[in-house]
């Protein structure tokens, strides 16, 4: 009696013990405590990666033998490779040349024959003529300075329908395209960018992210009476933190908020033309803690062969990703190693070189690409010339430095299938979790086979359907045989 | 009654072929212990067809990451589902004068399951073989087997508990409704007795230390 209720309890326990482990948290995995190169993969796990960039030194305004450089907010690096620092705190702009030696400084500049200064300017873009936009923030304005700091032209206040009455004109970041329209990321506008015209004169917005709402959020709204919704938040697009223009004119865009798509590419339009092909959607990084959040991408650059980098100011880590939008490499960080920053504002690529400016410290840090940063790099330009061999080639030693990089097994794969391996290119694809690929070779290499072997595929076929075909008629009489001798 | 091997397999073909038939006989014909067995065996093979799914399957159609696939959890996955509609539907006929008996209600769920298994085994093997486009295929016998199922379970029901159909989808709903307030109940219950667990050891945590 006492044996059967214990075996029913025993059945209980485990049932329950069974049960336990569905509502067992969810092991929170994170990418913090890497604090070297990393890299997601296929499945979003953090994987360790070679390093793509090592830091090689830092630029401080007492290396350029000038004033240390206060809160600087933007950075701009030239085809040339000249280096252009926004200092805001000092109401200046900086120039250095490719080895960072000090061209000049440029802290105020002539209107009407009187001197005027900066205050507190946010953005800075060069052109490739060489003039200077400058986003000068706290006299809500934008001055245009050509090669030799003259001033071109001053865009202030701008006067439209589309804008309220009330509006506050503050710009924050800034771009200029070949046909001299400027695009400015203004405070507080939610409805994109301000796109002027060459003149100067507002003509529009452009790219508005769209309205973001949280499915709980908005049931509470429907139950709340108008005075509680009155005193709730209003649903707001999210506001973009930076913006960079390609050399086809295509504006690169992020926004703050881990909305749906933190990366954005702008056509002339404002349509989303950014492509989502990678494994995971550009979007910084994948794994987080709660209490950290996402990330919060406030910078992007683009570099050539439509590669582009988002700088995360939450972690301080910058993700670079190719132009179909697979993660190449993951460097830096918070700390205070070099290589590491305080409050990373902006970013840019000068050659082979990264640089990433430090509000705090007022610093910029020189990032080299290492051996392992190059050869991926080349890969991906050889791939976007068109050239598959050598990419190919280049991903295989990718391949070799970092197992973990899923996408280059793809680059061999592509190799391998215009080589007519078929099998081996369907292997590669796999390795790279790629099924429109793999379906391709694999079903190359199928028709390989079927042609190769059809023929005794063919009578092996044949051959069973007659036995079977002579079995079922042997039983068939047998049975008719054996009923006839009952009757 | 032995159960003769033959008619291990012959008998659960023959009900998802002719369901009514089937079910009246599994009701009120067949002998129980034999049927009982087969309706383990039905779940052994799902829970095993399940594994093998998520481990051998092709690529193209298989989603879950090899890494983390853990054979107790999958068979848990085909295991529960089947327990908690048993007994929701259990609990929810007695009260709507169903003439189910609980193993007839387990077994007429079991042998409702056998298209799944029947679909699913061949294409672990199948998916190996199949292009990107191909998948679609994979997909639709999919959706097919799903259908067939559910099509076995209504009929099932309704024959073990001699409903009208009508009332049969009622209580097929309802069961739907009935499981996913068991699963809070469970969860909320588990989670209680973690959070216990927790503080029973968090006590003789703090009762070491300082001793």
């Amino acid at each position: 009696m006492r044996r059967s209720t214990w075996k029913k309890r025993k059945s209980i326990i485990m049932g329950m013990i069974c049960l336990l482990l569905f509502v067992q948290e969810a092991p929170y995995v994170s990418a913090d405590g890497k604090t070297d190169a990393y890299h997601y993969s296929f499945w979003g796990d953090a994987v360790p990666a070679p390093a793509a960039y090592e830091a090689t030194t830092i630029i401080t305004g007492k290396k350029l033998n000038t004033t240390p450089m206060k809160e600087p907010s933007d950075m701009h690096v030239t085809a040339n490779q000249h280096v252009f620092v926004l200092d805001s705190g000092n109401g200046r702009i900086i120039e250095m040349d490719r080895n960072f030696k000090l061209v000049r400084t440029i802290d105020s500049f002539e209107q009407e024959g009187k001197e005027d200064h900066f205050k507190n300017p946010q953005g800075l873009y060069v052109t490739e003529k060489g003039h200077l936009l400058v986003a000068d923030s706290d006299n809500h304005r934008v001055v245009h300075l050509d090669e030799q700091g003259k001033l071109v032209k001053i865009v202030s206040e701008p006067k439209s329908d589309l804008l309220k009455a009330d509006f506050q004109f503050k710009p924050m970041r800034i771009v200029m395209d070949k046909g001299e329209r400027i695009y400015v990321m203004a405070e507080g506008v939610f409805d994109g960018f301000m796109e002027f015209s060459a003149d100067g004169t507002f003509s529009s917005f452009i790219g508005a992210n769209r309205v973001q709402v949280d499915p709980v959020e908005y049931l509470w709204k429907r139950f709340a009476t108008r005075e509680q919704r009155s005193q709730m938040v209003m649903f707001t697009p999210t506001e973009f933190t930076n913006l960079d223009m390609d050399e086809e004119g295509f504006i690169y865009a992020t926004s703050g908020d881990r909305g749906k798509d933190p990366v954005k590419k702008l056509n002339a339009q404002g349509t989303d033309i950014l492509r989502r092909e990678g494994y995971q959607t550009p979007q910084g990084d994948l794994l987080y803690t709660q209490e950290a959040g996402p990330s919060r991408l406030i910078d992007v650059d683009v570099g050539d062969s439509d590669m582009y980098s988002v700088l995360d100011s939450s972690k301080g880590r910058i993700f670079t990703y190719n132009g179909d939008g697979y993660l190449l490499h993951i460097y830096g960080g918070i700390g205070n190693r070099l290589g590491q920053f305080n409050t990373p504002v902006a970013l840019e690529r000068a050659g082979d070189r990264m640089l990433v400016l430090d509000k705090a410290l007022g610093e910029i840090t020189v990032f080299q690409t290492t051996e392992y940063g190059r050869t991926l790099h080349e890969a991906v330009r050889s791939y976007y010339n068109g050239d598959e061999d050598q990419s190919s080639v280049l991903f295989a030693q990718a391949a070799e430095m970092n197992a973990n990089l899923e996408y280059a097994y793809a680059g061999i794969g592509k190799a391998l299938l215009r080589q007519k391996e078929y099998a081996e290119s369907a292997k590669y694809f796999k390795r790279s979790m790629e099924p429109k690929g793999y379906s391709k070779a694999f079903l190359l290499y199928r028709k390989e086979l079927m042609r190769e072997h059809f023929s005794w595929m063919m009578s092996g076929i044949f051959l069973a359907v007659a036995a079977i075909v002579t079995v079922i008629i042997v039983r068939r009489q047998k049975r008719r045989t054996t009923n006839a001798g009952i009757k | 009654m032995q159960a003769s091997s033959k008619e291990l397999y012959q008998y659960p073909l023959h009900l998802i072929f002719h369901p009514f038939d089937g079910y009246w006989e599994l009701k009120y014909e067949r002998n129980q212990r034999n049927s009982l067995l087969i309706a383990f065996m039905i779940l052994v093979l799902l829970v095993i067809t399940k594994i093998l799914h998520a481990q051998y399957s092709g690529f193209l159609i298989n989603l879950s990451n090899p890494k983390y696939l853990n054979s107790l959890l999958e068979m848990l996955y085909v295991i529960i589902p089947v327990l908690f509609w048993c007994v929701a539907n259990w609990s929810l006929t007695t009260l709507m004068d169903g003439e189910g008996k609980f193993s007839e209600i387990f077994m007429s769920t079991c042998f409702a399951l056998v298209p799944l298994f029947l679909i699913h085994f061949p294409w672990i093997w199948l998916s190996l073989v199949i292009s990107a486009q191909e998948t679609a295929f994979y997909y639709f016998s999919n959706a097919l087997a799903v259908a067939w199922t559910v099509y076995l379970l209504f009929v099932g029901n309704m024959t073990v508990h001699q409903y009208t159909p009508a009332k049969t989808v009622l209580t097929m709903l309802l069961t739907l409704v009935a499981m996913a307030f068991m699963a809070f109940l469970c969860l909320l219950f588990f989670s209680l007795v973690q959070q216990i667990v927790s503080f029973v050891v968090t006590i003789y945590q703090e009762l070491v230390l300082r001793g």
